[in-house]
């Protein structure tokens, strides 16, 4: 404790004051000579302990009055062991919020801008010698500065360019960063200070856990750090926001009609009338669309394009509506194939027409080349298992085993390979296939999903048949069939099958059954391996054993499994902030360098690591939404889009109780205003002043002088 | 019309030194103010019947006999058989004590007994006087004569408060020096052991005296008006001080009086005593009618 009127202190003596009069008075009575001093003897003895009690306590009373008197007056400053943390340096980490709901207001009265002023005054407060750090809670938290500084005038320059549209706030993951900062800082008083509009969506109650090890987290420090929440902005009222972007899940032809689905959303409580939205490819306007929308709703808007070129183009859908332009626009970037090469291995060739084992597949996978010389997505390739070299496979996008009876060694690994980087693999068994050879070899190789187990139905007459069941598909390459006017894919009837492999093995966690015949065996089954896919199929691809490949359906159905296949190649060219950026380039530029444009324009330079037969670069500073261009050694562009995800777009806040239950459950201090902080932290390092409880004790030890003093002298029966 | 009892008050007759100017002031003055009273004559007897001579007074003329016989006669009336009465003064320290009315108690009591014993020898009534502290001082039999008024006077006028008080003891030792019975008017603060006190009454009581107690107080015993903090010193033993602030035992004080008074009123109710509570402040005539009644009863 301290005191800011020291000499003050002197008034205490006056507490020497009661005791003095006491005495005085004693020592200057008045002297009566009395007669009936058997009538005061007796009243003397029966009552002197109590009295001296009474007395005693009313001297404590009014010797107190003047004590606390004067400690008021010398106006003490509560400080325990603050006293030697008054001019500490501090270790101050500040969590901002830079989500794009921060961007919600206008100009200098934006949420952000109001934040990153309060963080400037908490900056500059901290003073000289106190290290400070930044942790941006948008999107994958990060550092606004790449370490701890000392440099107070540097991180508030830093603030000062920072904008807010970095994706939604990611409080949990930027409490642990914090945590970690906090531990690489210097000095013993840590400070951890939240700087939010305390959005409902961002600190929700499914993520109390997580919140919860985050603090375990800062608890476990040797110092923990002060947690303080400070709430920033107003809640605004309107958004809208382009909620998601429906595009193809497979890839794409030049000339191929794209259908955009764009999920436009009402978050606010105004309704927008005639809401523009329009549809820009390669960054021009291609469509437009007025939509009415009411408040809290949910609208679809459609538009079609058909890209002319090869290559990936950028897409974006835009509704023109409120101030917070951080989601009135979500972009994504569509690949459009001019040819996916598919490799057909035929296991069983044959001089006479469709007798082959590929050759429907091959009339299915290129129907227009075959038939009028015109031109297919799909490039066929159809080659003897022997033909099958590391070369030829990594030309590929898909490679289909059609009744082949095995493979080499080489010819496994190369496939092997070549799946782990990202190719497909189809599967046809058929009359020659070593199913030995497929358990031992190929599925060891995790080239098959399920081993070919024993043979189901039969070619002759009344042998049982299968069919295809047909139910409504989830699974990207089926989900045209959903659609009856697609083909039916009942139609085709199974006269002998395999079945693949046991109800245990079919519940394997990384398999995927696309379709089952009527006989509940898979018709279709898929797995993972690396970067690639593989499919296999239960029946072969030429009409031995059934007649699927005499079905229209049998066209759609490879095509979509083959387009599927050759789809899962690249890396997605679409993500969320905070999500790494990768690509596939080829292996001769392994070990050079690609540059990575983010949405500001500075350039990153990435080496190019080798991954297996391909080069691959990947860019993880995607802290940023917005179009990421990669230029590669050879010259040639690739987009990226990284978008923000919407949950952001609901800007209800946290109410006032809310915020103030959250700062409890994290053992941390909700206020208001920076000058609530600058009281607290002064009360922390200087105390607290104390005069006004004291001058309360002394107002209610006078009152309790008086009662004490009516109530003695009423029990004593007071004054005459 | 103004009469002199109206200034007898005790603070007024303080101012007179004579005692025996005092005790006719009193007296005088008592029964001026009592000329109004349907109480008048009640000092004589009636004996018979006269004759109406000329020169009699018109008012003794007794109008029933007149209006039964149709002759005057006037009422004749022969003197009340003496009554002996002995005045018990207390003189102990404690009765020094004179608050702020500045007549002590003592000093009340002297001119009281002055006043009685003139009052009392004006209707030839015998008259005796003790007066006593912690033993008895000086025991004067009564006398109805007239100029036995000049003995007590003399007595009283020389009286001087002092010692302490033993009221039970001399009580015990007078009543063998007392042997006629007759009335007893005892004027004290009765500041003793209240049992010993009602005890030693009874003992008179026994001896066939009828008892008159004037108990003066002071209006400080009645009502301990102190404020600061003071020495309270014994009047009776030198060396008994209390150090006290009075406002703290104010309570304690006033129902240890109340005990005390509430005991020695029922014991005297108890012995057939008449107990009558005085104070210095209240005036002489309050006393001579309490004796009177007494007296009347007597009859």
């Amino acid at each position: 404790m301290t005191f800011l009127n020291v000499i003050l202190l002197g008034g205490m003596a006056a507490a020497a004051i009661p005791v003095l009069l006491h005495f005085f008075n004693r020592s200057r009575p008045r002297v009566v000579q009395w007669g009936a001093m058997h009538l005061l003897d007796a009243a003397f003895q029966a009552h002197t302990r109590r009295l001296k009690f009474e007395r005693w306590l009313l001297l404590l009373v009014r010797c107190l009055i003047p004590v606390l008197l004067a400690l008021c007056m010398a106006r003490p400053v509560l400080t325990g062991m603050r006293a030697l943390l008054g001019g500490a340096k501090t270790s101050l980490v500040i969590l901002l919020d830079d989500s794009y709901s921060m961007s919600a207001g206008a100009g200098a009265t934006s949420n952000f801008a109001q934040a990153k002023e309060a963080a400037g005054k908490l900056i500059e407060q901290a003073g000289s010698g106190s290290d400070v750090a930044v942790v941006l809670m948008g999107g994958t938290p990060r550092q606004l500065l790449e370490a701890p500084t000392l440099d107070t005038v540097r991180v508030t320059k830093a603030l000062t360019k920072l904008e807010a549209n970095f994706g939604a706030a990611n409080f949990p993951e930027a409490l642990e960063l914090a945590a970690n900062v906090a531990a690489q800082m210097q000095h013993g008083l840590k400070e951890c200070i939240v700087i939010s509009d305390f959005q409902k969506v961002s600190f929700s109650e499914g993520e109390a856990a997580a919140r919860g090890r985050a603090l375990q987290a800062m608890k476990r420090l040797p110092v923990p750090p002060r947690l303080t929440f400070f709430h920033v902005g107003v809640e605004a009222r309107d958004n809208v926001a382009v909620e998601s972007l429906d595009l193809p899940k497979l890839a794409l032809g030049v000339n191929q009609p794209l259908q955009v689905r764009a999920t436009v959303r009402n978050f606010g409580e105004r309704a927008w009338p005639d809401l523009r939205v329009y549809f820009q490819a390669d960054g021009r306007e291609r469509g437009a669309q007025q939509i009415a929308l009411a408040a809290g709703e949910q609208r679809q808007v459609l538009f079609t394009h058909t890209f002319d070129t090869a290559g990936f183009h950028t897409l974006e859908v835009t509704a023109d509506a409120d101030a917070l332009k951080a989601d009135n626009s979500l972009a994504a970037v569509v690949g459009v194939w001019d040819k996916l090469p598919a490799l057909l291995v035929n296991g069983d060739p044959s001089n006479e027409p469709l007798k082959g084992e590929t050759d429907y597949l091959d009339l299915a996978l290129s129907p227009a080349m075959k038939s009028a010389g015109g031109s297919d997505l799909i490039l066929t390739r159809v080659v003897l298992p022997g033909e099958l070299t590391p070369e030829v496979i990594a030309r590929a996008r898909v490679v289909v085993l059609a009744n082949v009876r095995q493979l080499t060694d080489t010819q496994v690994r190369a496939l092997a390979e070549f799946v782990a980087n990202g190719g497909g693999l189809l599967v046809f068994p058929g009359n020659r296939i070593n199913t030995d050879w497929y358990q031992r070899t190929l599925r060891a190789a995790g080239l098959l999903p399920l081993p070919f187990n024993t043979l189901a139905g039969g070619l002759e007459d009344g042998k049982p048949r299968a069919k295809i069941v047909v139910q409504p598909f989830t699974h990207p390459a089926l989900e045209l069939f959903n659609d009856a006017r697609n083909g039916n894919l009942a139609d085709a009837e199974m006269k002998l099958w395999f079945q693949l492999g046991t109800r245990q093995e079919q519940n394997d966690a990384g398999l995927s059954i696309l379709a089952q015949l009527s006989t509940a065996d898979p018709f279709l089954v898929e797995k993972k391996n690396g970067e690639g896919r593989i499919i296999q199929c239960a029946v072969p691809c030429d009409a031995d054993w059934g007649n699927l490949p005499v079905r229209p359906v049998f066209v759609p159905l490879m095509q979509r499994l083959v387009v599927y296949l050759a789809s899962q190649a690249q890396p997605p060219r679409n993500v969320e902030v905070g999500r790494p950026l990768a690509a596939f380039v080829s292996r001769a530029h392994v070990g050079r360098k690609a540059h990575f444009t983010v949405p500001d324009g500075e350039r990153h330079e990435i080496e190019i690591t080798g991954r297996g037969a391909l080069g691959y670069v990947e860019f993880v500073k995607t802290t940023r939404p917005g179009t990421y261009t990669l230029a590669g050694p050879d010259g040639g562009a690739t987009p990226f889009v990284v978008s923000a995800p919407r949950g952001e777009s609901d800007l209800r806040q946290l109410t006032e109780p809310e915020r103030k239950a959250l700062a409890e459950s994290l053992n941390g201090t909700l206020l208001g205003s920076v000058a609530d902080y600058q009281q607290m932290d002064k009360d922390r390092r200087f105390g607290r002043e104390a005069w006004k409880p004291l001058l309360w004790a002394v107002l209610f030890l006078c009152f309790s002088e008086l009662v004490l003093v009516q109530w003695f002298t009423r029990q004593k029966g007071g004054k005459p | 019309m103004a009469q002199v009892s109206d200034f007898l008050t005790p603070s007024e007759l303080q101012k007179v030194a004579n005692l025996q100017v005092v005790a006719r002031l009193v007296v005088e003055g008592f029964f001026t103010g009592l000329h109004k009273s349907p109480h008048k004559g009640f000092s004589v007897e009636f004996a018979q019947h006269r004759q109406y001579v000329q020169g009699d007074e018109i008012r003794r003329l007794d109008w029933k006999v007149f209006a039964k016989t149709d002759r005057y006669y006037v009422r004749e009336y022969e003197e009340e058989t003496n009554l002996r009465a002995t005045l018990l003064l207390d003189l102990s320290g404690s009765m020094r004590y004179a608050g702020q009315g500045g007549t002590s108690k003592a000093d009340y009591a002297i001119r009281l007994a002055a006043a009685l014993a003139y009052l009392m020898l004006q209707q030839r009534d015998s008259v005796g006087l003790v007066t006593f502290d912690s033993k008895i001082r000086r025991y004067i039999p009564p006398r109805s004569s007239i100029p036995h008024l000049r003995v007590l006077l003399d007595e009283l006028q020389a009286a001087q408060p002092g010692g302490e008080t033993a009221l039970g003891n001399v009580f015990h030792d007078l009543v063998p020096r007392i042997q006629r019975r007759g009335l007893l008017i005892v004027l004290s603060d009765c500041f003793a052991d209240a049992k010993e006190l009602v005890k030693a009454l009874a003992h008179f009581r026994h001896a066939r005296h009828e008892i008159l107690i004037f108990q003066i107080l002071d209006r400080d015993e009645l009502e301990f008006p102190f404020t600061h903090w003071t020495r309270f010193e014994s009047l009776e033993k030198s060396d008994a001080h209390r150090m006290i602030d009075p406002a703290q035992f104010r309570a304690a004080y006033l129902d240890n009086l109340k005990k005390f008074q509430d005991e020695l009123t029922q014991g005297c109710h108890r012995h057939h005593i008449d107990f009558v509570p005085m104070v210095t402040d209240q005036p002489y005539a309050d006393a001579l009618a309490q004796y009177l009644t007494r007296r009347l009863a007597k009859g």
